[in-house]
């Protein structure tokens, strides 16, 4: 086997309908394919929501739920990290500041609009969250979950 | 056929209003979950449980239809519990605060149990 089908065995891409629910297809195949890796169950449970908002978001915001878009979902599998990269395409771009915000419960009693808690999750529970222009020119987010491994092997 | 309902089941033990959710709290929860609220609210419960079950699927607009209740349960002057969240939701609702406006007990027997000492039962 080449270096390079090695490398395309490692891709899996989906592209699903920007139509609220298909979220639950690209939580469903991470979570079989982390399982797989030997990801532990409660980062099984983090990933799921992460992609689950990072493809809402996309669906949502980014395709303006305009199903005849498509969400792209790629998932890397490396020896010892996930990588899952979303991208839509663009109707509507994220702004910067809407990727670092800090959401306050106390704020979001006041506020109509009691949302806005998405990206803060994912930032939360993945390991690196990164937002970047997809090469079509829509939004994309780049998350990487590692894979745990005992802190004497690592030395 | 991925736009998943949720069944909303209202009850009442020992003075306290039990709404089961039963499905996934996404935005397609909104109207029934606010609709039950305001159904035992309407009653007059003071006490009132949301009892999850393990394996369900919250995501953010689920929360956010959660702070909305909790907002409305704090202006009313009621008690809001959560029951039968998995271990991974029990956390994100101490991440977000929901855990400091609505107490998590792991099972409904448990939260009854923490109402009765609050004076749900007379």
């Amino acid at each position: 086997m080449s270096d390079a089908e090695g490398a395309a065995e490692q891709l899996i891409e989906l592209r699903l309908p920007s139509r609220l629910g298909y979220e639950r297809i690209a939580m469903d195949t991470a979570a079989a394919l982390a399982r797989r890796m030997g990801f532990a169950n409660d980062r099984i449970d983090a990933l799921r929501t992460a992609i689950g908002e990072a493809v809402t978001n996309a669906i949502e915001h980014g395709n303006q739920a305009d199903a005849a878009m498509k969400v792209v979902v790629v998932l890397t599998v490396r020896p010892d990290e996930l990588i899952i990269s979303v991208s839509d395409q663009g109707r509507k771009a994220l702004e910067i500041e809407q990727t670092k915000t800090r959401p306050h419960i106390t704020d979001a009693f006041q506020r109509a609009d009691k949302g806005g808690w998405g990206i803060w999750l994912m930032r939360e529970l993945m390991d690196e969250v990164e937002f970047t222009l997809a090469p079509g020119g829509g939004n994309q987010v780049r998350m990487v979950v590692h894979l745990e491994r005992s802190p004497v092997r690592d030395q | 056929m991925l736009e998943d309902e949720l069944t909303v089941n209202i009850r009442h033990r020992d003075g306290v209003a039990i709404i089961d959710l039963i499905g996934d709290v996404t935005t397609f929860a909104e109207e029934k979950i606010n609709g039950a609220y305001r159904q035992v609210t309407a009653r007059g419960d003071r006490f009132i449980l949301l009892n999850f079950r393990q394996n369900d699927y919250i995501n953010s607009a689920g929360i956010a239809i959660l702070i909305g209740i909790v907002t409305e349960v704090n202006q009313n002057g009621q008690k809001l519990a959560v029951s039968g969240l998995s271990p991974h939701f029990q956390k994100i609702f101490r991440m977000v605060g929901l855990a400091q406006y609505a107490e998590i007990y792991q099972t409904e027997e448990e939260a009854l149990s923490a109402f009765k000492r609050l004076g749900s039962v007379e």
